[in-house]
């Protein structure tokens, strides 16, 4: 990100009944920047996204708009859009009146307001809308306009929580296609929230993955996903089959795992990690970045077909082998359960991360 | 299977029809009935009369006074508790609700103890300030609109209170973030998603208040209601005048309810998520960290100040309590008078009876409506269940007069047979009067019941009776319990009714609160007061114990 941050979470720590729901978090969003935060349901990604709303107060932290301190800032005088997860659209009054709430309270014009309704719901592909009532929407409809209120003020900044998790699978794949276009086209800064890493990767100019309240890596989607900073990167982004070995040496980024018997791939590893000659790792592996061998072949793995699977484009094969499991795509058919095949990377180090085993792990 | 459908379909519609359709038209009859012909002489009669135009006017105007007084406790009391957390919440928003603990002749006696001229409070005040009369009289509209609002802001307080639970958080936290401030989120999205709440205590405040009896009977003096004056014109032999007076106050409760009703209906919002009900905001700054339950607390104290006096009233031996501020003797005479002797034991044993005998049948005419609207949803599904209802908008006293002139002939090729005289048909009204509410648990409890379920009992072949004993009725409990226990405690307190029906072998405990108030034995009427009381916490309590066991034991 090269340009100055405009929204900036510096620090923020909410703390529940003395478990951190955020931890120590500082997050920097560029202006025109759509942003992911990306984890599992309860890693705190709704708890930073209200603080920065301001629906919740962090107990340090603060909250920066273009350079103004808004941490204590009412909601109502931050001037953030926000969709909901439920759209929390308002139900004793019609479309338009949901979309101009936010204009009457900004003191505009009548006139005005009615134009720029029309215009917002114009932008959400309602157009003409605005006598119905919420109800007789559909959830895709009540989704655009929920979008269509937030946006109706011209907000600086877009928040949205979970706006697409209510939507049936086909309806989000689309949605979130037309989404980034449209919040793009406006060039509004955002902070989007979910938990399908999918959505991140078609949303966002850059994602943040959380995990127990803490940040585990920021970056745009080929960096996490190609360079993972944390196994928990590596594992919650993608699938990965995972071999347990030891580091036999090291250069630069790249270390050499023993995993077994006169086996060694040379792997990926993150710049942080504390690493050297007989560490104990985990070597985590993207499937298509493996591929079939002879099982008695040098530096191949050998192991037994578990399972195999179609999946339209690939094949999808698991082979047991000692010390872990290893999940292959392939474009043909190429083994059936129970053979003994060998396995190696197709371009190492690509798709091939290895990880320091936690002192726990190491037992 | 159909066949016994419609055969069901067709004796509850006839049941129905006979018991609570056919004697308000007979009243209707009567109140035309020339001699011989058919005439308007009556009407025409009350037209002319001031008096009857007064008594009119003032039902109505009482009524939407009380509507408005209640609210203005009901509601600010409900958003306190509900949005404000402060030491003692808990304990105090329970007591809040105390008043419905008191049928509606007891809370009146109650006040009267407390704040009417002899009462304690009043001769209190008298005593501080050294004056030679009493400082207030509890008479007239004043008294009874201050009674109307004791007893009746609680529909506004747990309306309220249900329905600022039922809001969902993030709905506020929109409006917040569209700009809005704490008043215009309350005015434009709170107060609004609030008015079916709030149109519903209104219309039953307001009915309630056109019906009730109680107050303006015993607080009115020489200032009449509706109620009171078709009470007096029976007593005085004026039937066709007492008929009149009943068809006009019937007409009018049916010409608010009617419209208020379709306005509620229309604005049934539903919640279009989950929701989360929004958080209890702890009172942060020092003045109202204090003052707020220091406040609330004496609130809740002026409230709970009735029972109270009742209770200790109730052990007042007979004639020791005259001219002093506070009754100088207590003891346990009047309780071991109560059920030592069969005189006065007789009134609690009718209640008890009558009450379960019309909680009984009222709960079986539900079940089957409900199985006949919801389940196999019968032609004139809607007219059945408007007929179950209906008891509801007629004030009791209707309901009495019109049982009272229909059974009072044997006439068995009409319908109509002699009833009056015997517990029957204080049964009868009691079971009219508590139908609308064992009616809508009923209905309601089917429309939550998952139809699957009874599929899925009879795909794993279980016949009807199999399915309803094991499927159907526990999943109904809950609701059937809780309209049940609001049916009986109805019935044991029920006054308005029984004072046209009943006779001296029939008569109730309210009867006899009366009687013994009459007497001027206050212990005795504080006791059976304290009794009812008790008998209406105890139903309650069982009650919900009852549906709590049966949720663990769905658990």
């Amino acid at each position: 990100m090269s340009e100055q941050a405009f929204l900036e979470l510096d620090r923020l720590t909410r703390i529940y009944a003395g478990t951190p729901a955020v931890h120590d978090l500082s997050l920097q969003v560029g202006e025109h920047e759509i942003v992911t935060l990306l984890g599992p349901s309860g890693c705190g990604k709704t708890t930073t996204l209200r603080i920065v709303a301001g629906f919740e107060q962090p107990d340090s932290g603060r909250v920066v708009l273009g350079g103004r301190d808004v941490t204590r800032v009412a909601p109502q005088k931050r001037g953030f859009g926000m969709v909901f997860q439920h759209y929390a659209l308002f139900p004793h009054l019609s479309v338009g009146a949901n979309v101009a709430f936010g204009l009457e309270t900004a003191g505009l014009a009548k006139a005005e307001i009615g134009a720029n309704v029309a215009r917002a719901l114009e932008l959400v592909r309602l157009p003409g809308t605005e006598g119905r009532s919420v109800a007789s929407l559909s959830g895709g409809q009540q989704q655009r306009v929920a979008l269509a209120r937030a946006l109706a003020p011209e907000p600086q900044v877009l928040l949205l929580d979970e706006p697409l998790s209510n939507l049936d699978a086909a309806l989000r794949e689309r949605t979130r296609r037309e989404l980034r276009a449209l919040v793009k086209g406006i060039g509004i800064t955002t902070i989007y929230v979910t938990h399908d890493q999918e959505e991140a990767f078609d949303l966002s100019d850059r994602i943040a993955v959380m995990r127990d309240g803490r940040l585990e890596q920021v970056g745009p989607a080929e960096e996490l996903y190609h360079q993972p900073a944390t196994e928990f990167v590596a594992t919650f982004l993608g699938r990965a089959g995972q071999v347990e070995g030891v580091a036999a040496s090291v250069r630069g980024d790249l270390v050499d795992c023993r995993l077994a018997e006169g086996v060694s791939w040379p792997a990926l590893v993150p710049p942080s990690a504390q690493i050297e000659p007989g560490t104990p790792v985990r070597v985590l592996t993207r499937p298509e970045a493996l591929t079939f061998a002879a099982h008695d072949a040098e530096g191949v793995l050998s192991g037994t077909v578990d399972e195999t699977r179609f999946a339209g484009s690939v094949y999808v094969y698991t082979v047991t082998v000692e010390g872990g499991q290893l999940e292959i795509h392939a474009r043909s058919a190429q083994a059936r359960i129970g053979r003994r095949v060998g396995v190696r990377p197709l371009d190492p180090p690509r798709g091939v991360h290895a990880f320091v085993l936690s002192a726990a792990e190491r037992v | 299977m159909l066949n016994r459908t419609r055969l069901l379909t067709a004796i509850v519609f006839a049941l129905l029809l006979w018991a609570v359709v056919y004697p308000n038209l007979v009243v209707i009859g009567e109140s035309v009935r020339g001699d011989g012909t058919v005439t308007v002489r009556h009407y025409a009669e009350f037209f002319g009369t001031p008096s009857e135009l007064r008594a009119l006017w003032s039902s109505a105007w009482i009524s939407v006074a009380t509507v408005l007084l209640s609210a203005l406790i009901g509601v600010p009391l409900a958003f306190l508790f509900a949005r404000y957390e402060f030491p003692g919440r808990r304990a105090l928003g329970a007591l809040a609700a105390m008043p419905v603990l008191l049928p509606p002749l007891v809370g009146v006696i109650a006040i009267l103890f407390l704040y009417g001229e002899s009462g304690i409070a009043t001769r209190l005040v008298q005593v501080a300030l050294g004056l030679n009369s009493p400082p207030w009289r509890l008479r007239g509209p004043g008294a009874i609109l201050a009674v109307h609002a004791y007893s009746m802001y609680v529909y506004f307080y747990l309306f309220t209170l249900a329905g600022l639970a039922r809001l969902d958080l993030a709905v506020l936290e929109a409006a917040a973030s569209l700009g809005a401030g704490r008043l215009r989120t309350l005015t434009r999205v709170t107060l609004p998603l609030l008015t079916p709440a709030l149109a519903g205590a209104s219309l039953l405040t307001f009915m309630t208040s056109m019906a009730s009896f109680s107050a303006p009977y015993v607080l009115g003096g020489g200032f009449r209601v509706m109620t009171t004056q078709i009470f007096n014109s029976k007593l005085q032999g004026e039937t066709a005048m007492a008929m009149v007076e009943t068809v006009m106050l019937a007409a009018v409760s049916l010409l608010v309810l009617w419209p208020l009703a379709r306005w509620e209906g229309s604005r049934q919002y539903v919640a279009p998520g989950k929701g989360m009900a929004p958080l209890r905001v702890p009172l942060r700054s020092r003045w109202a960290s204090v003052g707020v339950p220091s406040l609330a607390g004496l609130g809740v104290l002026l409230l709970v100040l009735p029972h109270l006096t009742l209770l200790l009233v109730s052990f007042v031996p007979d004639g020791t309590w005259t001219t002093q501020t506070l009754p100088p003797r207590y003891s346990l005479e009047n309780y071991v008078e109560l059920f030592a002797e069969a005189r006065t034991f007789r009134p609690i044993v009718n209640s008890l009876l009558m009450a379960s005998a019309a909680t009984f049948i009222a709960v079986a005419i539900a079940l089957a409506v409900g199985h006949l609207v919801v389940r196999r949803r019968v032609a004139g599904r809607r007219l059945l269940e408007g007929t179950l209802a209906l008891p509801w908008a007629l004030p009791g006293t209707v309901l009495a007069i019109a049982l009272a002139t229909t059974f009072s002939v044997d006439r068995p090729w009409t319908g109509r047979v002699v009833l009056v005289g015997t517990a029957w048909i204080l049964v009868m009204a009691y079971v009219l009067r508590v139908l609308p509410l064992t009616g809508r648990a009923a209905l309601a409890g089917f429309r939550q019941l998952d139809p699957s379920l009874e599929e899925a009992a009879a795909s794993l072949g279980a016949g009807p009776w199999r399915t309803l004993r094991r499927i159907t009725l526990p999943g109904l409990t809950p609701a059937i319990v809780a309209g049940a226990s609001l049916a009986f405690v109805t019935g044991l307190g029920e006054f308005v009714a029984s004072i046209v029906l009943y006779t001296h072998r029939t008569r109730p405990i309210a009867i006899e609160i009366l009687s013994q108030l009459r007497d001027f034995d206050l212990g005795a009427a504080a006791a059976y007061g304290v009794l009812l009381m008790v008998l209406v916490a105890a139903a309650f309590m069982l009650g919900q114990r009852w549906i709590q066991a049966g949720k663990q034991a769905a658990d």
